[in-house]
């Protein structure tokens, strides 16, 4: 699953467009779906974009494959060309800092973000948002560092009152396809697979049952061994379990002396 | 949505990370300027950065960054259970570099930092100040002993920031040592008779499974040769031995080998020792589940989980009888459990 999250309605409409996805009234904040992805409108703020991501993922929760990408406008100095996507690597909150890992190569420009309050009048020393770090911190409880990208599309040189609606909306509709190259350099990155098949997992927890714990972790430990050292070599775990506890731990032991022979 | 052929990962060390206190060290000046193309993150403290909860230590390993920082505490802890101290008065290791560029399935950095990035602590000249006091008498300094600094040292030059250091100091032995290639960093400096250069060997067949990223067996005999000619004292270890089920033809070879490269008279020892962990380590290594070794039915005692007696003892009876063939045996030194 993708996991898009905007702030605003403006910055969603050309996402939605590009990858066709539908409304869905699954939780009290908007969202759009399609099978693939899913697209939260968390509102302007952090403490907005904290409840709406944390109200999202404890719905769906991430697996290791899925990738989240917050994206949406951000205020900025002016050596910042308006326009330019924006890949962050440091989140400033106040004296908080949040570190998204990027594992992946990219062609965007690189840079650290302050995450503020209140949209900003005033230059400052790097760009700035309102959701970033209510969002790192709400998703970082859910995903791993590196399944996360913030990318921001600078609208202004800190002159809030100059963005529009259709400027959003045209700034984001620029930017769609970079999304599709982001998402398969994030979907890129090494994942760890899945040892046993849910065929073998069924066998396996069915087999631990007759066991003590400290017996099914040794097994747990032992099948393991085995299918990290002979990857493609197939589980055979079709045993007769005795009736006595005795003969019980004998064919434990052998069949653990057999699995890390 | 478009697909393109899979981007290739970002180059090593694409993102420095640099405490502000550091900014200004020289030793950060000239990593920087080495690594103009890398992304420069300000940072505070290098534990905002390396101790991040949510990281993960295998998707990091295939993309490492480099974060420069100042070490606050003690630079050098005394020698562990686990390694030889080779008999001198004192031993420390010397700890300024967190993380390893290499990346062994067997390593308990992996079970110690919850990062595979790496930290390097540019202020070495503190640790010096620290060792002064211990110079009195004989002292082993192991520097590269939670990390291979050599693989590192073209960036770094901290070994051979050490070995000025020795020059020195006339009670101070150091012990480098390394899976590295990379002897032509110490080509120009001086030999001396206090300090051991030490190459950890394994099988061509072990490196490919569990030492990911490290030169070939072939690479770092060369450079163990190189070493030896250019007058340097030389160990060998063949340590950690991982048992599986090819270790007899393995490990037997691998002495063959090394001693068709190498003379055996040219060097100091040969180390041999199995596969050993703490259990604590080990627990945090079964949890990333990436290498058959972590999930070995090991024998645990006083915390430490080894291979059982009897395959341990095979373990080193085996190569101490074939080591035996090229070297006297006060010249093959092993670890094994203190029972
Ligand atoms: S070379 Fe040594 S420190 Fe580096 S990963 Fe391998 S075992 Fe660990």
């Amino acid at each position: 699953m993708i996991y898009f999250i905007t702030a605003l309605d403006a910055e969603a409409r050309p996402i939605c467009e590009h990858y066709c996805l539908k409304r869905d009234r699954s939780l009290p904040f908007t969202l759009y779906r399609n099978d693939a992805m899913v697209l939260l409108v968390c509102g302007m703020g952090k403490t907005n974009a904290l409840m709406a991501v944390s109200a999202l993922m404890g719905w769906r929760i991430p697996k290791e494959e899925d990738i989240l990408i917050n994206i949406g406008i951000c205020g900025a100095p002016s050596d910042y060309l308006i326009g330019e996507a924006l890949l962050i690597h440091q989140i400033i909150d106040e004296d908080r800092h949040y570190y998204p890992d990027i594992l992946f190569t990219h062609s965007l420009r690189e840079t650290s973000i302050r995450c503020v309050g209140t949209p900003q009048s005033t230059l400052c020393d790097y760009p700035v948002d309102m959701e970033s770090s209510g969002v790192f911190q709400a998703a970082s409880r859910f995903c791993k560092l590196h399944q996360m990208a913030y990318v921001k599309i600078v609208s202004d040189h800190c002159t809030p009152e100059s963005v529009t609606k259709e400027g959003v909306i045209a700034l984001l509709h620029a930017h769609v396809n970079m999304l599709d190259s982001l998402i398969s350099s994030l979907k890129a990155i090494p994942k760890p697979t899945l040892l046993f098949s849910a065929g073998e997992r069924d066998e396996i927890e069915i087999l631990k049952d007759h066991f003590t714990k400290s017996q099914s972790d040794a097994l747990e430990d032992a099948l393991t061994y085995f299918r990290l050292k002979h990857k493609d070599k197939p589980l055979s775990l079709n045993l007769h379990i005795p009736n006595s506890k005795r003969e019980r731990s004998l064919l434990l032991e052998k069949l653990i002396s057999s699995l890390t022979a | 949505m478009k697909s393109s052929s899979p981007p290739s990962p970002p180059k090593l060390f694409s993102h420095l990370y640099i405490e502000r206190g550091v900014l200004e060290h020289p030793q950060t000046q000239r990593i920087r300027a080495k690594f103009a193309d890398s992304q420069v993150i300000l940072i505070d403290h290098y534990k905002e950065v390396f101790n991040r909860p949510a990281q993960s230590f295998a998707a990091q390993s295939g993309s490492k960054k480099l974060i420069l920082a100042r070490k606050e505490g003690k630079f050098l802890h005394e020698g562990s259970q686990y390694s030889d101290g080779f008999g001198t008065e004192q031993f420390f290791y010397a700890s300024s570099v967190m993380g390893c560029l290499y990346d062994c399935d067997y390593c308990y950095l992996q079970g110690l930092y919850p990062s595979a990035n790496t930290v390097l602590f540019v202020n070495l000249e503190d640790a010096f100040e620290q060792l002064r006091p211990y110079l009195g008498k004989d002292t082993l300094v192991a520097t590269s002993y939670d990390t291979d600094t050599m693989a590192i040292e073209s960036l770094t030059h901290q070994t051979l920031r050490w070995l000025e250091f020795a020059v020195e100091h006339e009670h101070l032995h150091l012990e480098i040592r390394t899976k590295s290639a990379n002897f032509k960093a110490l080509k120009n400096t001086t030999p001396s008779p206090r300090v051991t250069l030490a190459w950890t060997l394994s099988p061509q067949e072990i490196i490919n499974t569990y030492e990911h990223a490290t030169p070939s067996i072939e690479k770092r005999l060369n450079a163990a040769e190189e070493a030896i000619a250019a007058g340097w004292n030389v160990r060998l270890c063949i340590d950690p031995v991982i048992y599986t089920e090819n270790f007899d033809i393995l490990y037997p070879k691998l002495i063959e080998t090394i001693f068709a490269t190498i003379d055996p008279n040219a060097i100091e020892h040969l180390t041999l020792g199995s596969f050993r962990m703490s259990q604590n380590h080990l627990r945090a290594l079964k949890k990333l589940r990436r290498s058959d070794v972590a999930f070995y039915p090991y024998s645990v005692s006083d915390e430490m989980a080894t291979y059982p007696e009897a395959i341990e003892t095979y373990i080193l009876e085996t190569l101490m009888a074939k080591a035996h063939q090229y070297l006297p045996k006060e010249r093959i030194r092993t670890w094994q459990r203190q029972l």
